[in-house]
């Protein structure tokens, strides 16, 4: 109960120090503030993506100019501390059984028919659902240059239908569609293929992730093309590791670490 | 080539980390192999890195190219702040390489590439955020390096050191956040997330820098960047943590993980808000160096009272980071105080990686992991304990070792500032730390003389024996290697201790602030 009571004043000083700054911010939707119209001395940075980013990349929503090309960076690592928190889990929880591979062999029979009406509804429903659900999942990541959408989103949808096959039936159908060696493989193949494009940037002579000197890799014409290609390829690598670990944190977190039966 | 070596840093470990990842659940073996030569390429770079910097001045790195308006792209940044910095990182991390062979696989040899893929991404997590430039990019590393290091607390086999990891996730994730709102008020207010460019828009614009929302921001970044290097009397989450974890784990937090946090804390200080704002504007240097006072009495009287050597040593941790901050917020004229808490950061991880791998040896060879289990350790292995009295030598600050040097580096700043408290709290320090070490001494040496005392550290010899089965025991040269090689770094790293702070001056000395008043 003190314990409450302190962790409650504590709050509570915390979130007045911070309202107290509040008085000092621009007017909500400022069109004068800081960081949308820059301040005397520092070119404003919303401007310039605003005005410039469609003439630097041909990407249409500047979103995934920002997110993919300019602070592309980030974006790496924000894919890699993804694929650190699945590592995390997997270190933490993963339990090698000794006796999991018979059990594995006998649960293959068990089919989502198996006697039990209530989930020949739910599986057909998911058996049905499940294509749809990846072919949006695909057109979300491929349509992150035109409409909300991206490597993020799209990659969690994909790893959605994964565990939505898990639910219906058990995670041994989900594993067996997409494995514990193929999860840990896919998610570091998706950020292989972020830094690749990276790399190959600084081997033909420009800095890390300076897309537009692909141009000739990609026959593109106009490094401008070359940055939107390169964006939709750095998308796609976000998505990979996105769906492995979105599906593998789920598959370790509901069997305990055992990767079978699962809920 | 030489200007592509702040991406070099963060690609060899992460390259190497995917490579682990994509062989390494076949092969076990494949994974020290990697991991060696990935941080050894890191070490390679920071040298060459550092080099530079030092011939021809700062790198400055542009990823993607996008140099101008500064602040669209992401800034990289190699100066004299950091260049000495990365290379201790680096080498570190190569030492702990080698203390980990076989030791991370013994009781679960099917983690053992989890293991180094964490391991791999913490050091890439620990380069990025010391080459950041800017202020976003600097959060984003953090997550990385914080999330690995919650992995690797966790993979310990004792609950306890399961529910620590917990706890430090928690007291992480606030602090990450904190770092974050402060970040977001920045950004609301001067409308950058670049460093420079931040700096030079409150340098410029007197009205944005007098705000409360840039003081609020200030704070928050401070006490986000207090929680992750443990500084009084956020400490609570480290003695655990460190202590209840895998012996390269700790190795490898306990020395590099608060002091990057230091080294944030003072990049923070100098090239984002300015020392002026800093010391003369927001005026508080008086209430950090009393908090540092306070933090370094009670992580040595806490240290006291332990009867764990790993424990022991984490509380000397928090005292060794109230040395740093106070260093840092003394705001003498002549910066000594600064340059005294940059050249601990370097001294300090050498001190912390040689008596936590000295600790790691003990636990490993002899189940020593109580002060009272250590009696008759200077026959049983000498070289071992003669490593450890040199990093306990350093830690009281005995010359020609670097600890007696950043004492007094601090000192000077102390006494130039008129902060006798601080100057008083180093040296009652020392005092506390030459009882504990010679008293550790003196069991090693001649053994435990009170009755109980010796039948508590027999049970537990017959409890050790069991842990260090002959088979399971890693070869002796790979904790033997990075310990030698810590305790010279500690006697090299005083005794040119003249050029390591030359160097930093050259930092120091450029800044516009030094000669102001303060």
């Amino acid at each position: 109960m003190l314990s409450k009571i302190f962790a409650s004043i504590a709050v509570a000083i915390t979130g007045s120090i911070l309202l107290y700054g509040v008085s000092d911010f621009p007017a909500f939707g400022d069109p004068n503030s800081p960081a949308s119209a820059g301040v005397p001395g520092s070119e404003s940075v919303s401007l310039y993506f605003i005005e410039e980013s469609y003439k630097d990349t041909k990407v249409p929503n500047l979103v995934t100019s920002v997110l993919a090309d300019y602070r592309g960076y980030d974006t790496m690592f924000e894919t890699v501390v993804i694929f650190a928190a699945g590592m995390a889990i997997f270190a933490i929880l993963r339990v090698v059984g000794n006796d999991g591979e018979e059990k594995r062999a006998t649960s293959l029979e068990d089919s989502f028919t198996n006697g039990d009406h209530s989930r020949i509804i739910v599986g057909t429903t998911v058996r049905i659902v499940v294509p749809v659900i990846q072919l949006f999942a695909l057109y979300v990541i491929a349509h992150g240059h035109h409409s909300p959408g991206g490597g993020f989103q799209g990659g969690v949808i994909l790893g959605a239908s994964f565990i939505i096959i898990a639910l219906s039936e058990n995670l041994n159908a989900a594993l067996r569609r997409l494995s514990e060696q193929n999860y840990v493989r896919l998610a570091a193949i998706g950020i292989l293929i972020y830094a690749a494009f990276g790399v190959m940037a600084q081997i033909l002579g420009k800095n890390f992730l300076d897309y537009g000197v692909l141009e000739p890799l990609l026959f593109t014409d106009g490094p401008e093309m070359a940055r939107s290609h390169s964006m939709l390829g750095v998308e796609v690598g976000v998505a990979f590791t996105v769906t492995a670990i979105m599906f593998a944190i789920y598959a370790n977190l509901s069997s305990r670490g055992q990767l079978e039966k699962g809920l | 080539m030489v200007d592509q070596i702040p991406a070099l840093l963060v690609l060899a470990p992460l390259f190497g980390a995917l490579l682990v990842a994509l062989v390494g659940q076949r092969d076990h073996r494949v994974c020290f192999p990697i991991a060696i030569a990935s941080l050894s390429v890191t070490l390679i770079g920071a040298i060459a890195a550092a080099q530079h910097v030092f011939a021809n001045g700062p790198m400055n790195y542009f990823v993607g190219g996008w140099e101008k308006p500064l602040g669209i792209g992401i800034h990289l940044r190699i100066d004299a702040l950091n260049a000495l910095l990365l290379i201790a990182i680096a080498t570190v991390a190569v030492l702990v390489t080698f203390f980990s062979i076989r030791r991370v696989g013994e009781k679960n040899a099917e983690k053992t590439h989890y293991f180094y893929v964490l391991f791999l991404l913490l050091c890439l997590g620990l380069f990025g955020i010391t080459i950041a430039g800017d202020a976003f990019n600097l959060f984003v590393l953090i997550e990385v390096s914080s999330l690995t290091s919650y992995g690797l607390i966790a993979m310990g086999s004792s609950r306890r050191g399961t529910y620590a990891a917990f706890n430090y996730v928690l007291m992480g994730t606030v602090g990450a956040s904190f770092y974050l709102l402060g970040v977001g008020y920045l950004y609301l207010t001067t409308g950058s997330l670049n460093m420079q460019d931040i700096h030079s828009i409150l340098g410029t614009n007197p009205e944005i820098a007098s705000s409360k929302a840039v003081t609020i921001a200030f704070i928050f970044i401070l006490v986000g960047i207090w929680i992750k290097m443990a500084f009084f009397p956020l400490y609570g989450w480290l003695p655990n943590a460190y202590s209840y974890c895998p012996s390269s784990t700790a190795c490898l937090l306990a020395p590099l993980m608060t002091k990057v946090s230091v080294y944030v804390m003072i990049r923070v200080m100098v090239s984002v808000f300015g020392l002026e704002w800093v010391f003369v504007s927001l005026g508080w240097s008086h209430l950090v160096v009393w908090l540092a006072v306070i933090a370094i009495l009670s992580g040595s009287v806490l240290a006291l009272a332990q009867r764990e050597i790993k424990k022991m040593l984490c509380y000397l941790i928090v005292a060794e980071v109230g040395y740093m901050v106070g260093g840092a917020w003394l705001a003498d004229e002549g910066l000594w105080g600064m340059t005294g808490a940059l050249y601990h950061i370097l001294a300090d991880a050498a001190m912390t990686l040689c008596l936590f791998l000295a600790a790691g040896i003990f636990v490993k060879r002899h189940g020593a992991r109580e002060i009272s289990d250590l009696e008759g350790m200077f026959k049983k292995s000498p070289w071992v304990m003669a490593a450890f009295i040199v990093g306990a030598l350093a830690m009281i600050g005995v010359p020609p070792t670097c600890g007696f040097f950043s004492k007094f580096y601090l000192i000077r700043g102390g006494i130039d500032a008129g902060h006798w408290e601080y100057v008083a709290a180093l040296l009652i320090s020392s005092l506390v730390n030459a009882v504990l070490f010679f008293r550790i001494i003196e069991i090693a040496f001649f053994g435990n003389k009170p009755a109980e005392g010796h039948d508590h550290s027999h049970d537990d010899h017959e409890e050790a024996t069991e842990i260090a089965a002959p088979h399971s025991a890693p070869p002796v040269w790979s904790g033997n290697l990075p310990l030698f090689a810590s305790a010279i770094i500690i006697v090299l790293l005083g005794v040119f201790n003249g050029q390591v702070v030359a160097l930093i001056r050259t930092f120091l000395e450029d800044l516009p602030a030094v000669a102001a008043h303060f």
